[in-house]
């Protein structure tokens, strides 16, 4: 699973210096800040950059993996991006004789929020193990069956996903110019991934029964937020109200 | 098509985000009244098949480059429109953590486009009333395409429309528009085929499977339509018609001081406090703050308040409402 390659072992060990649901509630906190920049406020918007690079030193994390993802911007907002560089060539001003447009600073605008928002979000992932996560969304009051469902898919998608590979391997392997990669074999593969998946689900349905599943896969009780986690979001509201009048 | 962050304003991602949530507590609620344990194992298997089987790339014919799956209308026909937008949620979940796929506020923009659309218009609109029962090729085939079409070009337009009301990209709505229907119905109608192959697959083979999503709440859903889009019509369509003279404590300070308008104060915390409400207010005076994509009327700004306000004012309410039945239960206990 991607997100094991994200966690290592020593972050996943690592506790967070506030509690797990604060935290999310800080990090979403923190993107509707980012979001409400607007779109031609470059400095805002990298003024903000200072909350992931905090958490990614404070927490100690392992910044190779993030970057790497970040690294892999979607071609959607590249594209978004682009489009505003070019309909945008209205001049803002100039450095050095180079004159930079509207469109210039809006494209900088959205791949920044996209790097800040998402290196938040990684960081803050990556020192929490999917279990605690589904603790944390019942402690923010996410249905139970909501929760159960993430965790049955993040314990079964690398199970799945080692199945499908060796499926398309072998039928990479068996052809020739391209043959038989189309959607009619292709959907016949899923097909058959589909009908194993169903009796896989059957045996594992089977297994956790007789363990004692009835409705529910999360252990842990959830928590209400303490007068110390509503002081520590209202102080991180101030904070980010501040750094929006400031910057 | 993941929609994402850095496109998005607070207030859409905001709304969108009540919308999503608003109909994963609802199908949270039928599936656990269900009280049916193999199908909560059966959705979190297939949620883990959906990542699986969009491994399995195939060439697009007559371009050179390849898709794969969404499994958006499969999950609708196995499941039933509850469980399906639950498992289709619990996927970009998990995309949105870990493959950095979206963002968090996109995330109730993602579920709104790529769960709500196939499992909430395109199967019981489209899908059913052409494939029947699934038991006759040529319309499971004519089922199976035009709804996975549908759903997707219906998707895709939804996120022209968020995009362009949050005002972020220069692109003009139309020129937008035309770009993405026709990228996206031919990806629509690949996901057809692909849907309509798999599934004749499983009538031929294990024809009970496709009988899962039988049995559904139509008129709660109906309802519940039927609710949602009067709140959105009557929010945004009367609001175009909504008065620019000025409301009624305006007009009787006007009378009092002879001046248009409210008097203003002055003073560090005034400014201060002015000019967070300047920053921060999504919405300033019924419109878009930033510059709307240049395809939009004028009017989309007062439509899009309407909206934004009605969907915020419901979930407020229904929080105070949720809020008080808690404070009402603990008493009772005590």
């Amino acid at each position: 699973m991607a997100g094991d390659r994200l966690r290592t072992v020593a972050n996943a060990q690592r506790r967070l210096p506030v509690g797990d649901a604060p935290a999310m509630l800080i990090l979403a906190m923190f993107v509707l800040f980012v979001l409400s920049i607007p779109k031609y406020d470059l400095p805002g918007v990298i003024a903000f950059a200072s909350l992931p690079l905090m958490l990614a030193t404070a927490g100690h994390i392992a910044a190779g993996p993030v970057l790497k993802r970040i690294a892999l911007i979607s071609p959607f907002i590249l594209f978004m991006a682009a489009g505003n560089l070019v309909l945008d060539r209205q001049p803002a001003f100039t450095i050095a004789g180079i004159t930079v447009t509207g469109g210039m600073v809006s494209a900088a605008v959205i791949v920044s929020k996209t790097m800040i928002t998402l290196s938040a979000l990684l960081s803050l992932i990556s020192g929490m193990p999917f279990h605690r996560f589904g603790t944390a969304l019942r402690s923010l009051g996410v249905p139970g069956v909501f929760v159960t469902q993430l965790l049955l898919v993040y314990r079964y998608s690398s199970l799945l996903a080692d199945e499908a590979g060796m499926m398309q391997k072998a039928r990479d392997l068996r052809s020739f110019g391209g043959k038989g990669k189309g959607p009619v074999v292709t959907a016949r593969l899923i097909g058959s991934l589909l009908l194993r998946t169903t009796a896989k689900a059957e045996r594992i349905f089977m297994a956790m029964e007789a363990r004692g599943f009835r409705d529910g896969l999360t252990t842990a009780s959830p928590q209400a937020l303490t007068l110390k986690d509503l002081s520590l979001l209202a102080g991180m509201f101030f904070t980010f109200l501040l750094m929006r009048h400031f910057f | 098509m993941h929609m994402a962050d850095a496109l998005l304003s607070p207030v859409i991602g905001g709304a969108f985000w009540t919308v999503s949530a608003g109909l994963i507590g609802i199908s949270a609620r039928k599936i656990t009244d269900e009280s049916d344990a193999s199908k909560t194992v059966l959705m979190g298997v297939l949620g883990a098949f959906v990542f699986a089987a969009q491994m399995i790339n195939f060439t697009i014919p007559g371009t050179g480059s390849s898709g794969h799956i969404g499994g958006g209308l499969l999950l609708t026909v196995l499941l039933g429109p509850w469980r399906a937008l639950l498992t289709i949620a619990s996927v970009l979940v998990i995309q949105a953590l870990f493959f950095a796929d979206g963002g968090v506020l996109a995330l109730g923009c993602n579920i709104f486009n790529l769960a709500v659309f196939p499992a909430f218009v395109a199967w019981p609109f489209i899908y059913r009333p052409l494939a029947g029962d699934g038991r006759s090729p040529a319309r499971l085939a004519a089922g199976s395409i035009a709804a996975a079409t549908a759903g997707l070009m219906a998707g895709a337009m939804s996120v022209v429309l968020q995009t362009s009301l949050s005002g972020v990209s220069d692109l003009p709505f139309v020129t937008f528009l035309l770009f993405m229907l026709p990228i996206h119905a031919v990806i629509g109608i690949a996901e057809g085929v692909l849907t309509w192959g798999v599934l004749s697959l499983l009538a031929r083979t294990e024809p009970a499977l496709l009988s899962g999503a039988e049995g559904s709440p139509r008129k709660t859903r109906r309802f519940a339509k039927a609710l949602f889009m009067t709140a959105l019509a009557v929010s945004g369509l009367l609001s175009w018609f909504a008065s620019s003279n000025p409301d009624g404590l305006e007009w009787s300070i006007a009378k009092i001081t002879g001046k248009k308008g409210l008097p203003t104060a002055s003073g560090p915390v005034h400014t201060l406090l002015a000019d967070l409400q300047r920053r921060l207010a999504p919405l300033p005076d019924y419109g878009f703050r930033d510059r709307p994509s240049p395809g939009l009327p004028e009017e989309a700004g007062t439509t899009f308040s309407g909206i934004a306000g009605s969907i915020l004012a419901l979930a407020l309410a229904g929080s105070a409402g949720l809020l008080l039945r808690r404070r009402q239960a603990r008493e009772e206990r005590t």
